[in-house]
């Protein structure tokens, strides 16, 4: 039935858009560069930053709404006068991209409409690991025409990555990255290698529940972490869990052993999440001496 | 009768027995001689920090807002004379659910703690203030007034559903609206405790005049009651002390309507005799669902507390309806 449905929804957009394609043909006339798609769509937030990293802005058709915050933290102002997208289906055919840079929870009416458009969507995984950064880094530079911008990012990563093996402390303190909703992340996130390659170690890792699992002050307490980290307020930042997380307990517990993060960069696999990590590994070197005192 | 001079031992038992129980319970198991001897301990020691910040305030926050649903329930279902009323009826709750709510949609509630349950009690503030201002002409009227106030509250409870930025922050919103004891804090306490106090001199005030309203309002009338004056108290005080309650715990179902049908069997049907009691059960009922969130393990969240409250209020909610058609003739 929801498929009918789908597919009724699908026809009636699909109507207006033969007859834009039939608008739209003399332009295909133009020489375009081989390789290098001009008007680029992102519809998820993490491909918004990589693609504005990659490419000039006259390139962009849009990004999604969200990205605006995160782009103020990374690299302010580079979004201005980009056009911005909710990820819906009737913006392709209205911004007629000729690259849709999705991810993989593209709903199947995009996907179908993309077809429609001759606008290539690829599906980005999401990173959880500096190895898939180098990889979607690389895919992505590969998609949108500049490889060597995507290289130069990944060398500078790894630049920071090879200097943060050099400096791994001698006693590896013991974090957590907690927060009272939200899952904590444990094995196999980004925020455990973002965790791993500071030179820490990550409480939730281990832990019997191996991804995100959660649990609540009282069980935070008796893990007796060294330090919490706690993800900054970025695109997310209407969440009652930051306020939660603000127990008084534990600004008492934790006085001095509170290292905060840019959230973005865990969430989003990018050459920057390195950043996270030296700053982590700087914040590690601030901490008070000696275990936490109850 | 036995049970009128047995039940506030009864109550100081059960009531003694949920608070130890609440302090004792919790996601850590700790041995209670551990717990009690960390009082003696050189702080800070992992036992006085949980039992201090973290079982205490939730215990104490437990019982004063049970109190408060059971005292407020006592109190309007001998106004109104009817069984079926209880706090959320006059959309006191569903005020404090939308200024909390807007807290939250707003993000005040990321940038200070205490965001949500200031916003919570000026909701129900705010609720009480338009269901009295519609509902002056008599206590039909102020039931109509009431229902009418709770369903446009809760449709602006929606709408910020509705227009929610981002997946998270329904979510935020959806959970809190089950409504939790979970990580209370002093803060909380200190904040709420003012209001719920206030909140509870008005509803003792309006006692002996709902003896009288048994007769009915005209004869109340006729023995000198201010009927104005009453529901002015009622409505202030259930404004007050579950405005404030529910602003911090969120909604929390069938507690006010359990309590003062649970204890009047015990007490007598004489509406003052049963607040007392009703508030005592209140406490009682919230502090052991409480305990039972912490106690049935999950693997994840703990189970909410309206959710429970609600599961388990449900089937008694059914006896009562059972157990008056079989009363009425």
């Amino acid at each position: 039935m929801k498929r009918r449905w789908a597919l009724a929804v699908a026809a009636c957009l699909g109507l207006p858009l033969a007859a834009l394609s039939g608008a739209g043909s003399p332009k295909k006339a133009e020489p375009v560069q081989a390789g290098k798609p001009r008007h680029i769509m992102s519809i998820d937030l993490c491909n918004d930053l990589l693609l504005m990293m990659l490419v000039p802005k006259e390139r962009i058709a849009s990004v999604t709404y969200l990205a605006h915050d995160a782009v103020e933290v990374l690299m302010p102002g580079a979004d201005a006068g980009i056009a911005i997208n909710h990820g819906a289906a009737e913006e392709v055919v209205s911004q007629k991209p000729d690259l849709i840079l999705a991810s993989p929870w593209a709903t199947p009416v995009l996907r179908r409409l993309a077809g429609k458009v001759d606008a290539p969507l690829v599906e980005i995984d999401s990173a959880n690991s500096f190895a898939d950064i180098r990889r979607i880094t690389r895919q992505i530079g590969d998609l949108v025409g500049e490889p060597e911008r995507a290289e130069a990012l990944i060398a500078e990563m790894d630049r920071k990555l090879a200097y943060l093996e050099r400096r791994r402390p001698a006693r590896p303190v013991e974090v957590v990255a907690w927060s009272a909703t939200n899952g904590v992340p444990g094995r196999g996130t980004l925020t455990d290698e973002i965790i791993r390659t500071a030179g820490a170690v990550n409480l939730a890792a281990r832990l019997p529940d191996n991804n995100f699992s959660s649990f609540d002050i009282e069980e935070l307490l008796a893990a007796r972490p060294d330090a919490v980290m706690r993800g900054r307020a970025t695109y997310d930042d209407l969440s009652l869990g930051d306020a939660a997380s603000e127990h008084p307990v534990i600004r008492r517990a934790f006085k001095g052993r509170q290292i905060s993060y840019p959230a973005f960069l865990h969430t989003c696999g990018l050459p920057q999440s390195a950043d996270s990590a030296l700053q982590l590994h700087a914040a590690l070197g601030k901490l008070p001496q000696g275990r936490p005192p109850w | 009768m036995v049970g009128k001079r047995l039940w506030p031992v009864l109550a100081g038992v059960l009531l003694l027995t949920g608070v130890l129980l609440s302090l004792g319970i919790g996601r850590v198991w700790l041995n209670p001689l551990v717990l009690a001897d960390s009082l003696f301990q050189p702080k800070p020691n992992l036992a006085w920090l949980i039992l201090s910040e973290l079982r205490a305030p939730r215990t104490v926050l437990g019982v004063l807002v049970g109190a408060s649903l059971g005292l407020s329930g006592a109190v309007l279902q001998g106004l109104l004379r009817n069984p079926l009323a209880e706090p959320g009826l006059l959309g006191v709750s569903a005020g404090a659910a939308l200024g909390a709510v807007l807290a939250i949609y707003f993000g005040l509630s990321a940038t200070f703690l205490l965001a949500t349950p200031m916003m919570g009690i000026a909701g129900a503030i705010a609720a009480a203030l338009l269901t009295l201002s519609i509902g002056r002409g008599g206590t039909l009227t102020m039931i109509l007034a009431g229902v009418a106030v709770s369903g446009l509250m809760a449709g602006g409870v929606s709408l910020a559903l509705n227009f929610a930025p981002n997946l998270a922050a329904v979510y935020e919103i959806t959970i809190w609206l089950l409504g939790t004891l979970e990580n209370s804090d002093w803060d909380q306490v200190l904040l709420v405790a003012p209001f719920i106090l206030l909140g509870w001199i008005c509803l003792a005030f309006s006692a002996r005049d709902i003896d009288a309203l048994t007769l009915g309002e005209a004869q109340a009338e006729s023995l000198g009651v201010n009927l104005a004056r009453t529901r002015l108290l009622a409505l202030a005080g259930t404004a007050l002390s579950v405005g404030a309650a529910t602003a911090v715990t969120g909604s929390i179902g069938f507690i006010g309507l359990l309590a003062p049908h649970i204890v009047r069997p015990f007490v007598g049907h004489q509406p003052s005799r049963v607040l007392l009691p009703a508030a005592l059960f209140g406490a009682i009922l919230l502090v052991f669902v409480d305990v039972a969130t912490r106690a049935i393990p999950t693997a994840g969240q703990e189970i909410r507390l309206g959710v429970l409250t609600s599961i388990v209020g449900t089937p008694f909610f059914f006896w009562l309806v059972v157990k008056l058609r079989r009363l009425s003739p």
